[in-house]
């Protein structure tokens, strides 16, 4: 199951390396940014939500620090891409405040207090005009200067590819592991000597790095940012959804999802023109009912791909026992 | 030299005196059996053990230091292996998965891992199941499953909470043959139990008793079961005089 998970993405990023070969218009190479800047920050978002089982709805957080961090950090003179690697450690920073004090919480707790770190930070970034410029905006360099929309292209590609090789690599690890273990049962991690406050706050840190990345390239994409945009709640769910609906907890499924979501996000605004959304609304409600597992998840269960329970109570081979012990079995019976 | 002492250990829940002044010691190698009815303690004295919950007061110390003040997964750490009366399997991790979990603890290699629980799966007699999902077993599978992760932590001692309750006789019995194994590996047990003494009977070096929140008696399980004061709890002080 793992196998073919690591094909078909493994397919599908070289077949993303012929596209602009293609010569295909900068439309359709914006809109392919965005899937695979989505399916990395679906990867991403994946070890914390997916693995680790824990529903973190506000990784707009991490995103808005990556896009702040290069537009502010820039304006100071310092070169673009310092600027993005001095976002990513204000993220990471940010994570492990954040982690600290979250991570104390359990299930729906845990994901209303992501959601509410990431709203102060919206908050804070609109009421702070002299740093942020507030409502107003900020303006954000450009990091690629010549062909423009293919280096955001390709970067969108390189960075879905670190994020899916990191996935791939810390699956089968310990580390992947102890965080299945703690989605699973947190006392059970506990009892086998798993240090869940510190896997779990590991992976926020790996997750937010990645997501500020993605937060920069998607920043300087648009060259200009407000609040509402990059720390929105929007881009917390958007990134949620397109792990849950491709598959939490699995590799190939962040990947699937955006592929899926941000095509027909696209699809619906040209066909259904001003209705598109409430398409779009419903048919995420279909899925989710539906495909509880996501997509992935509920294929390789149709498929009989996943190593299935035995239908009948299964019974283990109890062990022998010798003559005299069995006999005396019988008589305390 | 004992490997586990618990010294004059209390501890209480508002007004419920969970654990109430109990002192006993485990050596290394004993089998010790934990007896007493529903609500006697037991799980809460194996929490302090664990440090899921600390002692408001006594200490507990294992292999000559202080524990009192761990925590669950430091407690794992330095050789305390456990399993929880309710079962508490990964569901959706197959079985060999479930052990090398415990393994993880002493090795980062996931190919050591599975070495390591693929030997104490064979000793509990599961290969069959290696990489069937936990999900859809039967109770005795996960008991067993229990017992398998906890002793894939290589532990020196292993706590082993109602490690019998909801198996059928025969099913408790062949576990209990399996679990006087255990010294062979090295390592101390401590198990709790309700009130299948056959097991007990069985497989324990000693037993201590609980009621309460209180140790009523302690010694070999043929001396103990005949005491007036375990008799008393078990059974109501009518049968005591009879007993007597």
């Amino acid at each position: 199951m793992r196998k073919w998970q690591v094909s078909i993405a493994a397919c599908f990023l070289i077949a993303a390396l012929f596209v602009p070969l293609l010569v295909p218009t900068d439309y359709t190479l914006q809109i392919l940014f965005r899937v695979f800047l989505f399916a990395a920050l679906g990867l991403a978002w994946n070890l914390v939500g997916g693995y680790a089982g824990q529903l973190s709805l506000g990784h707009a957080a991490y995103f808005g620090v990556g896009a702040y961090g290069l537009a502010l950090f820039s304006q100071l003179g310092i070169s673009p891409w310092a600027s993005v690697l001095l976002g990513v450690v204000l993220a990471i920073i940010c994570a492990a405040m954040i982690g600290r004090v979250s991570f104390r919480l359990r299930g729906p707790y845990f994901a209303l207090c992501t959601i509410a770190f990431a709203e102060v930070l919206r908050l804070v970034a609109k009421n702070l005009p002299s740093v942020t410029g507030g409502d107003v905006g900020v303006q954000v360099p450009l990091l690629f200067t010549q062909s423009t929309i293919r280096s955001f292209y390709w970067s969108g590609v390189l960075l879905t590819a670190l994020a899916f090789a990191l996935s791939a690599w810390i699956e089968r690890s310990r580390f992947g592991y102890y965080l299945m273990a703690i989605r699973e049962d947190q006392d059970t991690a506990l009892s086998v000597g798993v240090n869940a406050a510190r896997c779990k706050l590991w992976a926020l840190l790996i997750s937010a790095a990645i997501t500020a990345l993605g937060g920069a390239l998607y920043a300087s994409m648009f060259l200009f940012i407000v609040p509402d945009q990059v720390l929105a709640m929007d881009i917390s769910t958007e990134i949620a959804i397109v792990a849950m609906l491709g598959g939490a907890g699995t590799l190939l499924g962040p990947l699937l999802g955006s592929v899926v979501l941000e095509s027909a996000a696209e699809i619906f605004k040209n066909v259904f023109k001003e209705a598109h959304l409430l398409i779009y609304g419903v048919l995420i409600v279909l899925v989710v009912l539906f495909m509880p597992e996501g997509i992935v998840g509920t294929f390789t269960k149709k498929l009989g791909l996943y190593k299935k329970a035995p239908s009948a109570p299964f019974r283990a081979p109890l062990p022998s026992t010798t003559e005299e012990e069995s006999q005396r079995i019988a008589v305390d019976e | 030299m004992s490997l586990l002492e618990v010294k004059r250990v209390s501890k209480r829940f508002g007004g419920l005196k969970a654990i109430n002044d109990v002192s006993f010691s485990v050596k290394p190698g004993e089998v010790t059996f934990i007896v007493g009815p529903n609500g006697a303690g037991k799980t809460t004295l194996f929490n302090l053990i664990t440090s899921v919950f600390h002692a408001d007061s006594g200490s507990i110390h294992f292999d000559g230091r202080d524990i009192s003040h761990l925590t669950p997964n430091g407690a794992a750490e330095i050789g305390i292996g456990r399993t929880f009366q309710l079962v508490k399997p990964l569901r959706n991790l197959t079985v060999l998965e479930n052990v090398m979990l415990g393994a993880f603890l002493r090795t980062s290699s996931p190919a050591k891992a599975e070495k390591e629980a693929a030997k104490v799966l064979r000793f509990l007699q599961m290969e069959k199941v290696l990489h069937l999902p936990a999900r859809g077993m039967g109770l005795p599978t996960l008991k067993r499953l229990e017992i398998a992760r906890a002793l894939a932590t290589q532990p020196k001692l292993i706590l082993l909470d109602e490690v019998v309750a909801g198996l059928t006789t025969s099913e408790a019995m062949r576990l209990a043959v399996l679990l006087k194994r255990l010294p062979e590996w090295g390592i101390s047990t401590i198990g709790g139990i309700e009130h299948v003494m056959q097991v007990v009977m069985r497989v324990a070096d000693r037993v201590i008793v609980l009621d309460h929140g209180n140790l009523i008696a302690e010694g070999v399980p043929q001396d103990v079961v005949h005491r007036p004061e375990v008799i008393e709890a078990y059974l109501g002080s009518k049968y005591k005089e009879i007993a007597s």
